[in-house]
């Protein structure tokens, strides 16, 4: 399982909603918020994009927000 | 951690091949950081985290492996793109108003107006010509000469 704690302040979690809409076909994601971070929590990625899923989960969510 | 701390701000840590930056976003706002990291996002893997009112650390994870000038190369390349993104924002600022008022002049030119409307209209009218004012004096006199003797021969004939 991989985690990612993106903060609130620089993240929109619209943004991340939206990858994980689009990512979802890759890995299972579980979005938990609190008040300063949205931690997602990756399981069952796909075997093809174990090792660079995280990262370009992380980079398709800074795309999505320029 | 494997520092390389020159003349820009940064570390990098060579096992996990990632850099780590940290912004004063003071300097160099939110907004700004987002367009430039944007231009990396094929290069690296891009993370950022902090505290936006202060400074942003910004941690690239290299794609590929790279030598030391190459990665000094990158940095000073993220750093020129932050102050590019700066002054383009500064620029963008500047002339806020005058492109509103260039982009609401286009659109509103591209509208076709009630005055625009009347005027093709009366340029149809003057195209069909159903008084005849267009035509030479010349024309309506030989024409009317024409039908005079053509009337006067009918008149004989009978």
């Amino acid at each position: 399982m991989r985690i990612i704690k993106f903060n609130k302040k620089i993240y929109r979690p619209e943004a991340i909603k939206q990858a994980i809409n689009d990512f979802k076909n890759l890995a299972n994601f579980k979005l938990k918020e609190n008040s300063d971070y949205i931690e997602i929590k990756i399981n069952k990625i796909d075997q093809d994009y174990k090792d660079i899923l995280k990262d370009e989960f992380a980079n398709y969510a800074l795309g999505l927000m320029s | 951690m494997n520092k390389i701390n020159n003349n820009f701000k940064f570390e990098f840590d060579k096992k996990i091949q990632q850099i780590e930056f940290k912004i004063n976003s003071k300097i160099y706002p939110l907004t700004t950081i987002y367009q430039a990291t944007y231009l990396f996002l094929d290069k690296v893997y891009v993370f950022l985290d902090g505290q936006p009112e202060k400074e942003i650390k910004a941690f690239f994870k290299l794609k590929e492996h790279v030598n030391k000038e190459q990665l000094e190369n990158l940095v000073g390349q993220f750093y020129n793109e932050l102050l590019n993104q700066v002054l383009r924002e500064k620029i963008s600022q500047a002339n806020d108003k005058i492109r509103e008022y260039i982009v609401s002049q286009a659109l509103y030119s591209a509208v076709p107006s009630e005055v625009d409307e009347l005027l093709k209209e009366v340029e149809d009218d003057w195209q069909k010509d159903p008084l005849g004012i267009a035509q030479p004096w010349q024309e309506k006199k030989q024409a009317a000469k024409k039908s005079k003797k053509s009337s006067k021969k009918v008149k004989s004939k009978k």
